[in-house]
């Protein structure tokens, strides 16, 4: 289509038309909303209407009452002049950022609420970030009923496992935190009582200051009648690790020499699960 | 040792000829002698002849005692029903017991 002057930057608009032919009656049902007589221009048989002369009503004003009677031959156009806009569905990958009321976020951010109506991309937690299982490998028993730290024979575990994150650092029974943050610790140990024993605890404890002072921060205890099959005893615990150059947990023991702690290579026996949960 | 409680490698004959955590293995996953560590410098490092002669004795004493233990309950059955006990009495009183 030609034009006069600057180019349109988009293309003209069609105008909305009802053509009603062979109707009978005084009314003519729209097929668009209109807020009011206004709205629209109406011909009779090419001829304008007095916007007097008709009304409009029922739902979405879309019922034109004429100011006469209808036969076959009058043919009806209503002109829009304006309609009632509707909720439009947008097309296919059409929204972006710039058609939201929102700033651009970084890569890797979600879009999220205040929960007041404001949008804003930030970053979500990355969610378990650290997983680390460690155990025993070889059995042992403790000298007589005071606590003795298990220091030797850990291994992490390594029969269908893979540890997520850094993991941790373990020496001498002593095993250091990847990093700051919450961590689950949930520990079992299995035992093997070879006789009556009403003193036997799995333990766990932490120290802040690189092994001066330690805090228990779960024990298990269990005792035996005499010669049995094989026990277990475990904990949960939740430690907030709030620095990691001088912050330490550590397992440990007590029974005696007729209690064997069931140690295994292969599967967890005596031995602990690590996971972060979040920061500190 | 197995679930009955029956030694059934040399680390169980270690187990109990120290306490604590004095040895140990350079390959978990292989427990033979060869492999045998010992963490506690306190403490001398077992022959292999000792390991195996140690299980086998750890094995006879508790085949032993499962032997006296089933001579014994036989023995009192014997007994008992010699006293004229039937075997619902038995029972009973091994129930008591």
């Amino acid at each position: 289509m030609g034009y006069i002057g600057v180019q349109p930057e988009a293309g003209f608009t069609s105008g909305l038309l009802d053509r009603f032919t062979s109707t009978t009656g005084s009314t003519v049902t729209l097929t668009h909303d209109i807020s009011s007589e206004n709205d629209i221009i109406v011909f009779v048989n090419f001829v304008k209407q007095d916007s007097t002369n008709y009304s409009v009503g029922g739902s979405g004003n879309k019922t034109l009452t004429l100011g006469g009677t209808l036969v076959s031959s009058d043919i009806v156009e209503v002109h829009y002049l304006n309609i009632v806009k509707l909720t439009q569905q947008p097309s296919a990958n059409s929204v972006g950022v710039t058609e939201l009321n929102l700033s651009e976020g970084t890569s890797g951010q979600a879009l999220t609420t205040n929960g007041s109506g404001t949008l804003s991309f930030s970053t979500i937690s990355a969610g378990i970030t650290e997983a680390d299982q460690w155990r025993v490998t070889t059995n042992f028993t403790n000298s007589g009923s005071s606590a003795e730290t298990i220091t030797a024979n850990w291994e992490r575990a390594d029969v269908s496992f893979e540890k997520i994150g850094t993991g941790l650092t373990e020496s001498s029974g002593l095993f250091s935190f990847p990093s700051t943050g919450k961590y689950l610790i949930s520990a079992l140990a299995s035992y093997y009582p070879a006789g009556a024993n009403s003193n036997i605890q799995f333990y766990s404890a932490i120290t802040t200051d690189n092994g001066s002072n330690y805090s228990t921060l779960a024990l298990a205890l269990s005792g035996a009648s005499g010669a049995d099959r094989p026990e277990n005893i475990g904990f949960n615990y939740i430690c907030d690790v709030t620095e990691t150059t001088n912050t330490k947990i550590h397992f440990g023991t007590v029974g005696a020499t007729n209690i064997t702690w069931q140690s295994n290579t292969n599967s967890q026996r005596v031995g602990f699960t690590c996971i972060r949960l979040g920061d500190t | 040792m197995d679930i009955n409680g029956r030694a059934n490698h040399i680390e169980d004959y270690l187990t109990q000829l120290h306490s604590g955590q004095w040895f140990g293995w350079s390959d978990s996953k292989n427990k033979v002698y060869e492999n045998l560590i010992i963490h506690d410098n306190t403490k001398t490092k077992p022959t292999e002849q000792e390991c195996t002669d140690g299980l086998a004795k750890m094995q006879s004493d508790y085949d032993d005692a499962q032997t006296k233990q089933n001579n014994d309950k036989t023995s009192a059955i014997t007994k008992l029903k010699e006293l004229g006990l039937t075997d619902d009495e038995i029972k009973a009183i091994k129930e008591v017991v």
